[in-house]
């Protein structure tokens, strides 16, 4: 019903603005998946609200895939439930369950032009032939490729096709649009162009959106909410914003973005609890037990590991400080420098490139943490 | 002259570095005498053969008795193993590849059985297991060609399905909304032209060709017409031997012709007589394996 008013809207005036009202909610709930010993799904459990990007970034086999393709159709899952709208999609075939995928290799149809492939999907929906490839060249105009409309796949870019692909999705008017690392066969260019293709598109149609993907940057700049996952599970789904500066577990403060570890000494006795590092005191956040390790850890006086991102950290050059610079990588705006703290422990500090240009390497700094409360971890034994 | 010998000469000594460009300088004469060799190999024998037969020999063969029920014979077999066969290899290809990745290695050893089992244990175990309306006719020899171009047409659709990302089409295909027999014939089929063009062209070319079970069988296809009517007449026997190598040879030519014709425009591969080589791995391997 949605799409037929979506479709309405469309047609209407010509374009495609957002005519959706409302969008489809999906909810996986439970989602247990193995492929013979390994787990690729643990107990997932996700709420997607309508219209909603919602991102699922872990390192490679952490799940995230799985889950993507139980939700095509393409999978099924051992235990748990797929809801669209509130209806359990489980025994819904692929072909029937309104979803746009893009993958990640290139999918066109080599053996149809772009406009053909746009416009199968309506095909297998019996619109007419005049009908259809209006529609498909619309859709092709809008993601900028009206003009390679009669060009066959081998014929365009790999950008390009990722384009036409997106098109072929959305021409179906889509309950759920799902992305499979679509960018990830792109080089860095187009990459970061058809993320902002990507975004704007789904923020006009506000389609509901579920994209996969293992590179951090492309989660954070692209979705409303992030979830990180770790070995079929959900460690922390938030805002970009959340998950950087107020990481649910260690995991994920380390595997989103830069992170210092910096060893100190917990005074659990204290209250709030205190650190002590790099010569100075300083509390400790309130954080949930981290679940994959045991409370007792990390519970009483000892060592513990503080973690810092690299603007936390602050720096200035003196004589006989506690550390030296080693590196600096410009990196525009901002200079990353690489300081050798006493104990062979290195840590980044991003200092505006304006200022980092007075610490050369070799240059002793005295490296310090503002006095905000810090996230702590066990003690990593320092590799050799 | 002395002065062009002495420059070349000088040139050449500072050897190593010149070394190389000698040696490729030097290849396509080797190229060009394997090619010679091979050529007059192959093509002594055609030239003896036109030489005995003589150009008369040619026109008397539409006239002799037999012929035409023969080549009949030979064409209607050709069509029918070429359909069964197809029908039978390209759903059991494309799901081996989807479903039963692992088996893949195992059907490649499968269908290799035809070439090493001797066409006598073939012929009788495919008159054990015929149907009965098909024993008594000859088109029981369908049955046995398929077995026997099984190796060649698997062969060639395995390297065509390997060539484009099967999976991927097939699940952007479903995702779409489009259910298995729609998949297989706007999709999976168009893409494997190339190799089904491949697999048609091997199997024609076998049937018409095949001599063994036909005899063994007793039926009188037109290669064992040609070896029956050897005993009438030598050079119309001969020449009907070429006739029936040229117009295979136009036969093959037209179907790769137009087969190519197709593909260049899609930009994929071009149809080889055989396609047998294994292309690149492509894309597939990008998905993690999750």
């Amino acid at each position: 019903m949605t799409t037929n008013a979506a479709r309405d809207a469309a047609t209407a005036d010509g374009t495609w603005q957002a005519g959706r009202t409302g969008g489809t909610s999906v909810s996986l709930q439970g989602l247990s998946r193995s492929f013979g010993t390994t787990r690729a799904l643990d107990g997932l459990s996700l709420e997607i609200a309508p219209g909603e990007f919602v991102a699922l970034l872990g390192p490679s086999g952490c799940g995230k895939t799985t889950a993507l393709r139980i939700v095509a159709g393409f999978e099924s899952a051992d235990t748990g439930l797929v809801l669209v709208d509130g209806k359990d999609i489980s025994s819904v075939s692929a072909a029937r369950r309104d979803m746009g995928m893009v993958f990640q290799s290139y999918s066109l149809f080599p053996n149809m032009n772009a406009l053909d492939n746009v416009a199968f999907g309506l095909r297998m929906r019996k619109q007419g032939s005049a009908q259809r490839r209006t529609r498909a060249g619309e859709l092709l105009d809008m993601v900028g490729l009206a003009e390679q409309a009669q060009q066959y796949p081998h014929q365009l870019s790999g950008g390009q096709q990722q384009r036409v692909a997106l098109a072929r999705a959305l021409a179906i008017e889509p309950r759920v649009l799902l992305l499979d690392e679509p960018l990830s066969a792109l080089d860095a260019k187009v990459r970061l162009q058809l993320r902002e293709q990507i975004r704007t598109l789904q923020r006009r149609l506000g389609i509901t959106t579920l994209f996969v993907t293992h590179d951090q940057e492309e989660a954070l700049s692209m979705a409303d909410r992030v979830g990180v996952m770790r070995q079929g599970k959900l460690e922390q789904i938030a805002a970009p914003d959340v998950l950087y500066d107020d990481p649910a577990t260690v995991f994920v403060a380390e595997f989103v973005g830069v992170m210092n570890r910096i060893p100190a000494e917990l005074q659990a006795s204290a209250n709030p609890r205190t650190v002590a590092v790099l010569g100075g005191t300083v509390p400790v956040k309130d954080q949930e037990p981290p679940e994959n390790q045991s409370k007792s850890a990390i519970g009483g006086d000892g060592p513990v590991d503080v973690l810092v991102r690299p603007e936390g950290l602050t720096m200035q050059a003196v004589e006989n400080g506690n550390g030296i610079v080693t590196h600096r990588t410009f990196l525009g705006s901002v200079t990353r420098v690489r300081v050798m703290l006493s104990g062979d422990v290195a840590v980044q500090i991003d200092k505006p490139s304006s200022e980092a240009a007075a610490v050369a390497p070799g240059t002793s700094v005295s490296v310090t943490l503002p006095p905000e409360p810090v996230l702590i971890a066990p003690r990593r034994p320092v590799t050799p | 002259m002395a002065t062009v010998a002495g420059v070349e000469a000088g040139t050449q000594t500072p050897a190593p570095a010149a070394r190389p460009a000698g040696r490729r300088r030097s290849f396509p004469v080797w190229r060009w005498a394997i090619l010679l060799i091979a050529g007059a190999y192959f093509l002594i024998p055609l030239y003896a053969g036109l030489r005995f037969a003589g150009l008369k020999a040619f026109g008397d063969i539409f006239k002799q008795s037999g012929f035409y029920p023969a080549i009949g014979l030979s064409l209607r077999l050709a069509v029918i193993t070429t359909i069964i066969t197809l029908v039978l290899m390209v759903p059991t290809t494309v799901y081996v590849h989807l479903r039963l990745p692992q088996i893949r290695r195992s059907m490649e050893g499968i269908t290799i059985l035809p070439i090493v089992i001797p066409p006598i244990v073939l012929i009788i175990g495919v008159l054990k297991v015929a149907p009965g309306f098909l024993l008594g006719t000859p088109y029981l020899l369908a049955l046995v060609y398929v077995i026997l171009a099984m190796p060649f047409a698997y062969r060639s659709l395995d390297a065509g399905l390997r060539a484009f990302d099967l999976k991927t089409m097939v699940e952007a295909s479903n995702s779409l909304g489009a259910g298995w027999p729609t998949t297989l014939w706007r999709v999976v089929l168009p893409n494997i032209r190339t190799a089904m063009l491949s697999a048609t062209v091997l199997t024609v070319a076998l049937v018409l060709g095949e001599f063994t079970m036909a005899s063994l069988a007793l039926y009188v296809t037109f290669p064992v017409w040609i070896v029956q009517f050897e005993q009438n007449s030598g050079p119309v026997s001969v020449a009907a031997s070429l006739l029936a190598l040229f117009v295979t040879w136009i036969l093959l030519m037209l179907i790769v012709t137009v087969g190519s014709r197709g593909a260049r425009k899609r930009g994929s591969a071009r149809v080889d007589l055989i396609t047998v080589a294994a292309p690149a791995e492509s894309s597939q391997t990008m998905g993690e394996p999750e």
